[in-house]
Formats: C-alpha cells, structure tokens, sequence
C-alpha cells in the first residue's frame, strides 16, 4: 500500500529514506523521521484496536504520552517482545513489527464486535466494584474473559538480548520539558554556569515549536529552537537528553529519568565502537538543586457522541501529523473547539490544500486572530455549536452539528450532518501537572484558565509554560526564562538580562467550559460519550457512579476505572472529574483530581533492573583459596554473600556421601576446612577488656595473653544475637571473630555501644575478616600434620586447648588458635590473605600421607550438631536466651559492672521454666531423619489445630553415630529428658523422638582436649 | 610482652596474590585498545594500615606527621608524600598507604613516635585490600554508572576521597590526578567489583596497564 495520506511536501521526515514497518502482519513503508502512528496514519490504517470493554474499533487520537489507543505490541521476535509501546512516541525504524495488543482475532474483522455489542450489558460500569464485592468466587471467570478479550500486551517468553543501565547524575538545575519554556529556562539557567540538565520525552527537542505555525523573530519556530540548541550544546555543564522521559519526582529532588538510547534504531541496540553490546535503554537516577517542570499541556477532547470512531482526533494532534510528519489523516475535516488556540488547525489543514467543512464553536461570538483568519480564508465558522454526535462504524463518514446549549446541557436546534471523515476538538488544555503532584502537592483548579495547575510544592521546584497556565507563546518563553534564571540563581549562579524572540501579535480570547457535550437525549440513552477511551468510560457511567453515591473522585475512580489503564488517564480524567462534579452539582476545585503517582509513562523492567541482573545480580564474596576450591569440585553454599564450599563430592557421590566421608575423616583422621569468612575484628585500646565485659555475656577480666574464649552476645532483651572466639593477643589487644554472616552487624553494635553508650572507654575496632585467611584443621591427626609444616611448638602442654601462638606455617608468619568447632582436636591457622592460598596448598600436600580431606559447610554443621554447638541464627532467633540454650555457663552473672542483656535476661517472662529450650532430639527410628523446621507435639492423637510445643532447629543423618539426631526447642525441655516428642509431617505422617541431651558426641570434651 | 601484639605478617621470600590474582590482569596488559576511555591498573600487594586516634589530640597528630611524613588530612581529603598516602576515613579513622613490604616498620615507627601512654591503635589491613587506580577521559562516566555520589570536579575535586555506595557494595574512591581516580576495594568483593568494571567500562574501551 502506497502512503495515501502523506503530503508531498513538508514535515521533518526524509523522503529519501523510507522504511519499511509491518503492522499485524500487514507490510507497509514510512520514512525516516516517522513515528509508528504518523506511518500508520499515512498508510491509511484507521483502526488501530479495539476497545476495552465494548470491542469498538478505535484509531489513533494523539500524537503524545496522552494516547489511549494506539498502544502497541512490537517486537519481531519473541525474545524481542515489548508490550505496551505508544505508537505515537515510538520512531519508525526500518524492520519494525508491530502488532494490536486488544484486537483479538483481529482488528477488523467484526466477531468480537458481536460480543462488544453485548458487551456493555455484560460488564457495565462499576463492574470491578461489583464483582469484587460478590460474589468474588466469580472473579475468576470474568477475569479470563476480560484479559482475553482486552489484552494489554504480553510479556517475551525469551531472554531479553538487550542490556539496560543506570547513570547518576548530579545537577543545579534539572529542567524536564524542551518545549518554548524549557527551552527558555535551560538557556537562561546554562548562561549563568550553572549545572544544567535538559530532558524531554520526544524523539527531537522543541516540543509545540516543532509543528506550531507561529514564528519566531519573523522566523520558523524551529530555527529558534535550533539556534538554543546549539547554544546549550556549547556550554560544558548543560547535559541535553533526548528521547527521556522524567518519569518520576520523588523526595528530595531526586527525578527518575528513562532515556531510550537505541529504541528509535531498531529492534536491538547496535553494537558500540569497541564491538561491545551498547545499552538500549538507561535509567538516569537524578539528584537536582532545582527542578524546573516544564512538562506543557495536553489537549482535552470534546465529549460527543460516537467520538471514539476512528477519525475523531484531537486538533493539536492534527496538527503535528501535518506540519511535522506531513500526513493528512483524512481530507474533510470538521473541527469541534471552545478556543482560539484549534483554530490553528483549521489553518494549517487549509495550508495543507485540504478541506475544511466546517468550525463549530461553542463559543457565541469568537473574534479572536486566528478566528477572524479562518474567516477571511472562507472557513465556514458556526457559533454556539458543537459536533453532538458522528456517523460511521469504522471510520468517520458525518458529524452532527447543533447549536447548544453549554451551560443547561441542551441542544437548541436540530443541527446538520456535515459529511467529512475526520473531526478534530479541542475542549482546552490540561497542564501535565504529574510531576508536581507526585509528591503529594494537589493541583489547584484556575476557573479563569479552566485548568488545575501545580499546587503547593513541597520541594525547591519551580513551573514554566503551559504547566502553569500559561499557553501563549510569548508569555511561555519569557516564564521559562524567568524560572530558568531563578532556579539558578537561588542555587548562585546569576546571568544577566537576555532578548527573548519576538512573538507575533494577536488577540486571544478566552475559551468557554465545556467538558461533556449535551445531546437531546439523557446521558445515559444518547450515543456513547467516551471519556476514557482506554478503559471505555463514557459520561453516563460516570453519572451512573454519582447516582450510586459514589462522590469522591477516587471512589468514582474504582467505580468507573477512568484513569486505570496505561495512559492514568491523560486523555480523559479532566473531563470525567468535570462531569463527576456537574453530576453531582458541586465545583471541579471541590471535586479534585485523583493522586498522581510516579511513573509518568510505563517503563521496561530492563530499565529498572540495570545491570544488576545475571552475574551482576549481587556481590558474591570469594575467600583467598576460591581458585582451589574450583579446581577441587567444591559445590557451593551461599552464607550471605559470601560463596563457600558446600561439600567436595568426589566422582559418583552425592551429598550424603561426600559428607559421611568427609565426617568420618575428621573423625578419624584430619580435614581441612576453609573459615576466611568468619568475621574477625582486631580490639585495641585500655579499656578493650572492659568493653568486652560489656557486651559479652561471660567474663573477660581473667582471660590471659596467649588465651582464647568462647563468648556469647545478647541484644539488650536479653536474646543471644552472635557467638564466636574472642582471644587476648596482648594487654590491650584482642581479636573477637562473628558468625560470618554477623561480622558487618556485630562491628556495628561495637560501634553503636561504644560511640553512644561508653564513648569514655578506651578502645578501638577495626574490621580484619579480609585481612586474614583462615584454614581449619581439625581431626585426631591435625597435630602430627602441623608439625610437619610450622616451627611452633605443638606439645599439648605448650599449646594447650583454647590458646593461640605465633609462628611460621609453610614459612608465612601465622597466628594459629587451637579451638575448635568440630569437637576434635583442631588449629585455626591465620594468615595475611596474600599468603593464604601457598599455604593452604603447602598444607593440602603436607597432608596427603594423612589422607587429609577438605570438608564443607555441611560436614561442618553435622560436626558441630554431633557436639551440641549451636549456630547462630540457625539454632536460635532472636527469641533465645543463654539460658534457653543450657548456656547459662556462658553468662557472668557476678560481673561488677552491668552489661547488654543481663537486665533483659532477668525479667519474668524470660525466668520462666517452661520456655523453649533447647535440647537433643534422637528419632525412635535411626533411619529417619526430622525435617528442620518441623513443629512438635507431646500428643500426635489431638485434634488439629495441635498445640505445639517447639520446632526442630537442626537435623542430620550422622555416620559418626550410625543414627539421626537433631537439636531442637521444645516447651521446658530442659526438665524432659527421656519423654518423647512427635513431629506430624505435612503427609500425614509422625516421626517421634527422644528427648536427649543436646551433646550426642563425646559429652565430657576429651577428644578437643589432647 | 607489649601491650599489643605486632609483627612482620609478610614473608620476604614469598610472592603475594592480590585479590584480583585469579583475573590475570598481567596477560591482559596491551591487549586492550589503544583508544580506551578507560584504563585500569592494579596497585597491589601495598601496605595498607588503619589508623585511629584523636585527631584533636596534638601529641597524636604531630605523632603521625612525624612518623609518616604526612599531615593527617582533613575531613573526606587524601594527602600524599611520595609513595605514602593518608587518607581521612571517619572523623577517628584513617587510611595509610605505604609501598609493599614496608607496613610493618610504617607501624613500628607510628608505635615508637605515639609512645605507650597515648590512646590510638594501628591495624595491619594489608591483606584485606587492594587499590585500583582509574584513568582515562572517561572514567567520571564508568563512575557515575557506578556510584549515586557526586564525582563533577566541582564536588569531588582532586585530593577528595569518599567511602560510599558503589554498585551493589562499597568501597572508597579517592580523586588523585585530573583523569585519575584509585578505588580502595575489600578483597572478598574484589571479583564483583572487577567483573562491575569490565561490564560498565565496555561501552568506552577498557585497557589494562601493569
């Protein structure tokens, strides 16, 4: 199909290039400069979709954000699929595949319209409401056949091939918008130094300058805008971003901003200079002194009957089709308006050698400029009259036009039908008060404008242009300017007086309200008068809403869904609050507007996502010796963000066997463990012993130099919050180790206690986890295989049990502690992590007479459970106290000074006896080990709900023993030894248990102890 | 025995992996593009202590500047002498950077000068960080990819250096020449904060110098 509708001359569009498009399957050629709806319009395709609720054909109306219709699905292939994509703000590039998203079987074809005929009868307005209230079991139902029958787009079924990013930026002055006054406040605010950003939505800046028929300087508006622009390109802190749309303003001046970097070429981003993968959307996360909103207006259209038809179009919307993109979306045009400024569409169709029918004016004697212009050009102008309804199912063929009666809402006389096949209204312009809102500043209703404009603004920002109300030309580039010169200069920077350019001269009138046109009939029997085309709102819905009492304008919201949808409304809301506020007899500054919530436009999870998606997704922390852990099959564990061996499974085993023999080895003979991520926090100062009595639970005064112990950490409730290895290097030097996943909290709670609670204390904490490696050998042959590669002495009585020396191991200067996790005689070597990996490798090879193995985190687990030893987190949370955990050992009770958790540990609630404690748990049948997690019961009989008793913490299968255990809490444990618990699992079945001690494994010590 | 425990943790006769020794930055010398907007290179294996004390105290500030040669640098600011830097951290916290190898005697030396009475505490971090150093006309970009706070010469003019948020972790920038920019980074993100850089430095050539 040739491009029917595309004028020979004109446009920003380059003739020379054309490219080709296809839309539903249906192949088709537009030219570079294009958007996706110009090109559909100039190739003649009227229905774009069908309706929401009543499957009606709908065509394009906009040319902006605002567009309710022309939603589209593009991509080519799935993995390329964007839902969601206005047409009207997509850029025609070559290849580009688009398709209806609410056209289902297809746009044209009429079988959905036998059902849309019906349709309103199925789900009249209010049917969210109503079916949300009952019956809701029904809900389901509808919702099949409404997503059906709607589509809203879909989401790819395949990996998305393109990257997204984010950039921060910093500015003085954000101006969002590069219409006249963003253009105007940019340049004044970038003449004086300031840090300027420009950011507009559109494919080119200039926003109404690029189709707008008046000059400037006696000039095209357009050469203007590029002389600004190669100003502002010039000065070296003015950012200019095209194609970004500032989607949201949240607190403090922070503005999210999504620029669409390669949208506009084509299905993906191209590669870079460096061949790399070039981003095809970015996210610029903004911090600004001062934001200058210069975000325009967007038209209202007349409320008519029928004016959903395609070929009823918004006249601003004409206007850019044909003096931008050179289309001329119909020959014979009827124009509908209640002002001056749609007269300019008359104009430029005539310059467009088109015909104009007819101008209906609601207006009773408009003698505005562009008014008295059409007229001498031979428009045919009807005053106090308005198009009341249109003909043709799908496309315009006549408009009804009748005089009326605006302000009693009747129609005075019969009327005419006109035949055309395109009308254009215009009903005012409502300022794009988003931004301002989104913080909560409610817009403020101008009678006089018949507008809301921003209201009170809660952050340093300021508003230029047709934002404000303010739509002549002149008067909007010179409030730009002021409001660019005055966001800087609060910021400091000052520049002087500029020449703003000249302006023509003409008389504007002022416009008449009229936001629902009257028609013979009631609303609720006259032709449908769409309000919100996206969710097919009509005006008798939303009288239909009042008359059910609904009186606040988000109650009539989520009666009628005006505003839902994708477009939030841009078209319709002014309107449908207006006819609200008529309906209900009360002004539209009481009626109010709806909340305005970030983001302005839908945005791509690509965007924001990021990069942190894949690889980048989270930080993923390696210990010194990561590489040989590859090299030796480790499977990995995530321990927060660290990543540590699982379990080394050798060829043919799984888990449970790859940890039986990694147990049976450091029971039998010596493993190796990595234990870099345990938090490790160098203590200096006088007072360091103190302070450990202060936040420990045990006593520190008598620990000596050289020795090490084992501490508990409460919070101030009383309940155990870290454990670990706390020894004495020096006097006034101690090294404390955290659970690896408490070390940042723990350093932090130092600090907190120490800056606000005893900042007197002498002492400093420094955080050393990264500086030192650690590597575990534990097992009854770890002293014999040390002593092959230190020079420190490893008699027991030398180093005994709980201390720590220095020395060489594998000919690095170590710190090695003998503590141990496992129960078995063990060294925690230390080394500066540089080191770490020759040592660890010295060790592996030392140790192969001794068949050392290197166990994981399981084996681990399973060790320290064989031994009673709790974990942190895994045993406890947040609701155990030491003595829950029989750790009462572990508390000081005779300290002088108090410490945190000794009053929380003391109230009555924490004294009690029949608390959660913890215990050991041995399964009647050996074989069967309880789920952890598992909730227990002392009567599996009882009825359910059961009441339950406590919950298993840990639990193995351990081949030390030869049978299952578990550790657990259950209600007053402590005092039950030997009585059974019984935990009822989800399939029906019981696993019951003996309450034990929580020791399994060498209760009296020896083994750590030779 | 002293009051605290301090001795050499380096060996002399060993060589030390950095934390990024598994990226093989060495084999990647030259083979980045001449044009590179960006060029990374690893300081590493440095001596790196953390130094506290009370700055308002002046036996510990003139201490320090004897010791290290440095005046101890104001509040988000780096100063430097030579291979020595010092670097502000928190109102009691800085970082001193020495060459490789020389940590130990830097710490001895700060002991001898700040005495036995003074409060204060000098920390050995050499294996906990290394030091990558930026450069390149487009590196305030591959920043501000990277970080939410503010690098324009303005706001983040050579000798300032800031710990704060960088991707999904942290780490310290410090601004040391025009086009030059060192990013303190703990040894366990090393690798993210590696494979970070590649990925944000594609889209302006990325070179490694040794």
């Amino acid at each position: 199909m040739s491009q029917k509708n595309r004028l020979p001359r004109g446009g920003r569009i380059d003739r020379t290039r054309p490219l080709d498009f296809t839309f539903n399957g249906q192949r088709y050629q537009g030219c570079d400069g294009d958007s996706l709806a110009s090109a559909l319009l100039a190739n003649g395709v009227d229905i774009i979709g069908r309706s929401f609720k009543y499957s009606r054909p709908r065509g394009i109306v906009a040319a902006g954000a605002e567009e309710p219709n022309a939603v589209l699905q593009i991509g080519a292939s799935e993995a390329t699929q964007i839902p969601n994509v206005r047409a009207t703000q997509q850029a025609l590039y070559d290849g580009l595949v688009a398709s209806s998203t609410n056209g289902w079987p297809s746009v044209d074809t009429d079988l959905m319209g036998i059902l849309g005929r019906v349709g309103g009868k199925l789900m009249p307005a209010g049917f969210y409401y109503k079916t949300f209230m009952y019956p809701s079991s029904l809900w389901m139902t509808y919702e099949k056949y409404i997503r059906k029958a709607a589509g809203l787009g879909r989401a790819p079924l395949e990996n998305d091939p393109d990257i997204y990013d984010h950039m921060n930026l910093h500015c003085d002055v954000l101006v969002v918008g590069a219409g006249p006054a963003g253009l105007a406040a940019a340049l004044a605010a970038g003449r004086s130094g300031a840090r300027v950003i420009l950011a507009d939505e559109g494919e080119a800046f200039g926003g109404s300058l690029l189709d707008t028929r008046e000059t400037l300087d006696g000039k095209r508006a357009t050469d203007w805008v590029d002389q600004v622009l190669a100003e502002l390109q010039s000065l070296p802190e003015v950012t200019l971003l095209p194609r970004a749309t500032v989607n949201g303003y949240h607190d403090h001046n922070f503005l999210t901003i999504h620029q669409r970097l390669a949208d506009h070429l084509g299905e993906t981003a191209p590669r870079g200079a460096f061949a790399q993968q070039l981003p095809r959307q970015r996210m610029h996360r903004v911090r600004a002194g001062r934001v200058v909103l210069a975000t325009g207006a967007h038209e209202r259209p007349l409320v008519y009957g029928n004016n959903d038809v395609p070929g009823n179009m918004l006249a601003g919307a004409v206007t850019t089709y044909l003096r931008r993109y050179a289309v001329a979306p119909g020959k014979k045009l009827v124009l509908a308006t209640n002002n001056d400024y749609a007269y300019r569409t008359a104009l430029d169709w005539l310059d467009a050698g088109l015909q104009v029918v007819a101008v209906a004016d609601v207006r009773h004697n408009p003698r505005g400029s562009w008014v008295e212009d059409a007229r001498a050009r031979g428009v045919r102008v009807l005053t106090g009259c308005s198009v009341i309804d249109v003909r043709g199912s799908k496309r315009v063929e006549a408009a009804r036009v009748a005089a009326i009666d605006a302000v009693a809402m009747k129609v005075t006389s019969p009327g005419e039908w006109l035949e055309c096949d395109l009308v254009a209204s215009s009903g005012g312009y409502s300022p794009v008060v988003h931004l301002a809102s989104h913080l909560g500043g409610r817009p403020a209703w101008r009678e006089d404008l018949l507008a809301f404009v921003p209201g009170e603004g809660f952050q340093k920002r300021l508003c230029a242009g047709a934002v404000n109300g303010v739509f002549n030309l002149g008067d909007a580039l010179a409030d730009g300017f002021e409001a660019g010169a005055t966001a800087a200069a609060q910021i400091g920077f000052k520049h002087g007086a500029s020449e703003l350019p000249r302006t023509e001269k003409r008389v504007e009138e002022p416009s008449f309200p009229l936001f629902q046109v009257p028609h013979e009939k009631p609303t609720a029997r006259a032709p449908k008068q769409f309000v919100d085309l996206q969710n097919d709102v009509t005006a008798a819905g939303i009288e239909q809403a009042t008359r059910e009492g609904f009186e606040s304008v988000e109650h009539v919201k989520r009666y009628t869904a005006l505003g839902f949808g994708t477009d939030q409304g841009k078209l319709g809301n002014i309107n449908g609050l207006a006819i609200a506020a008529r309906s209900l007899g009360i002004g539209i500054a009481e009626m109010g507007t709806t909340m305005f919530r970030p983001n302005y436009t839908p945005v791509t999870f690509g965007a924001v996502a990021g990069r942190h998606c894949d690889g980048l997704f989270e930080p993923a922390r390696y210990t010194a010796m990561q590489a040989w852990h590859l090299r030796n099959g480790a499977e990995f564990e995530d321990v927060g963000q660290w990543k540590r061996p699982w379990y080394f499974p050798r060829p043919g085993e799984d888990i449970h066997a790859a940890v039986a023999r990694e147990c049976r080895a450091v029971r039998s003979g010596v493993g190796i463990l990595d234990a870099s991520t345990l938090g490790k926090i160098d203590i200096q100062g006088p007072d360091a012993r103190e302070f450990l009595n202060r936040i420990y639970t045990n006593a520190w005064t008598k620990l000596d130099v050289g020795k090490a112990r084992y501490g508990l950490m409460c919070k101030e409730d009383g309940m155990v919050f870290d454990d670990g290895v706390t020894a004495c290097l020096a006097d006034n030097h101690f090294l404390m180790t955290t659970t690896t996943g408490g070390a940042a909290r723990v350093l932090q709670w130092l600090e907190l206690y120490h800056q606000t609670e005893w900042p007197e204390l002498k002492v400093y904490f420094t955080s050393v986890t990264d500086h030192w490696a650690t590597m575990t050998l534990s097992g009854p042959r770890s002293r014999e295989l040390l002593s092959q590669v230190t020079d420190i002495d490893l008699d027991r009585d030398a180093f005994p049990f709980m201390s720590w020396k220095e020395g060489l191991v594998g000919g690095v200067p170590a710190r090695v502690f003998r503590i141990s996790f496992t129960g078995e005689l063990s060294y925690e070597v230390n080394v500066q992590a540089d080191y770490a990996l020759g040592v660890w490798e010295q060790l592996i090879e030392a140790g192969k007479p001794y068949d050392l193995t290197p166990y994981g985190t399981e084996t681990m687990h399973v060790l320290r459970a064989e031994k009673g030893f709790i974990i942190v987190g895994q045993d406890t949370d947040a609701s155990v106290t030491p003595d829950d955990l029989n750790m009462g050992w572990a508390v000081g009770r005779n300290k002088p000074f108090s410490w945190i958790g000794w009053r929380g540990m003391n109230r009555a609630d924490t004294l009690r006896e029949d608390r959660k404690q913890l215990v050991g748990l041995k399964p009647v049948d050996p074989q069967k080990v309880l789920p952890e997690g598992a909730q227990l019961v002392f009567d599996p009989e009882q009825s359910i709900p059961m009441t339950m008793v406590g919950h298993v913490t840990s639990s193995y299968m351990s081949a030390t023993l030869g049978h299952s255990f578990a550790m657990g809490v259950v209600k007053g444990g402590l005092k039950r030894m030997g009585e059974r618990v019984f935990a009822p699992l989800v399939d029906g079945s019981v696993i019951e248990a003996e309450i034990v001690s929580s020791v399994f494994y060498d209760p009296k010590g020896e083994r750590q102890n030779v | 025995m002293s009051a605290v425990n301090v001795y050499e943790q380096r060996p002399s006769h060993l060589d030390g992996q950095s934390p990024l020794h598994h990226a093989g930055l060495a084999e990647l010398v030259g083979k980045g593009s001449a044009s590179a907007g960006i060029r990374l290179r690893e300081r590493k294996l440095l001596g790196h202590l953390v130094l506290r004390g009370d700055a308002r105290d002046p036996s510990f500030a003139g201490g320090v500047h004897k010791a290290c040669g440095v005046e101890l640098p104001v509040a988000l600011t780096l100063a430097a002498a030579g291979e020595t830097s010092l670097q502000w951290l928190a109102p009691d916290e800085w970082l001193l950077i020495v060459p490789q190898g020389e940590e130990f005697a830097a710490e001895q030396r700060l002991r001898d000068t700040l005495g036995s009475e003074l409060h204060y505490a000098v920390v050995n971090v050499s294996g906990g960080q290394t030091l990558l150093e930026l450069s390149g006309e487009n590196v305030r970009e591959l920043l501000m990819k990277s970080t939410s706070y503010d690098v324009h010469p303005s706001q983040f003019p050579v000798g300032k250096a800031v710990g704060t948020h960088f991707a999904k972790t942290q780490l310290v920038i410090r601004h040391t020449g025009e086009d030059t920019w060192q990013l303190v980074v703990r040894r366990s993100f090393a690798d993210y904060i590696w494979a970070w850089l590649q990925d944000a430095a594609a889209e302006y050539g990325l070179a490694v110098d040794a």
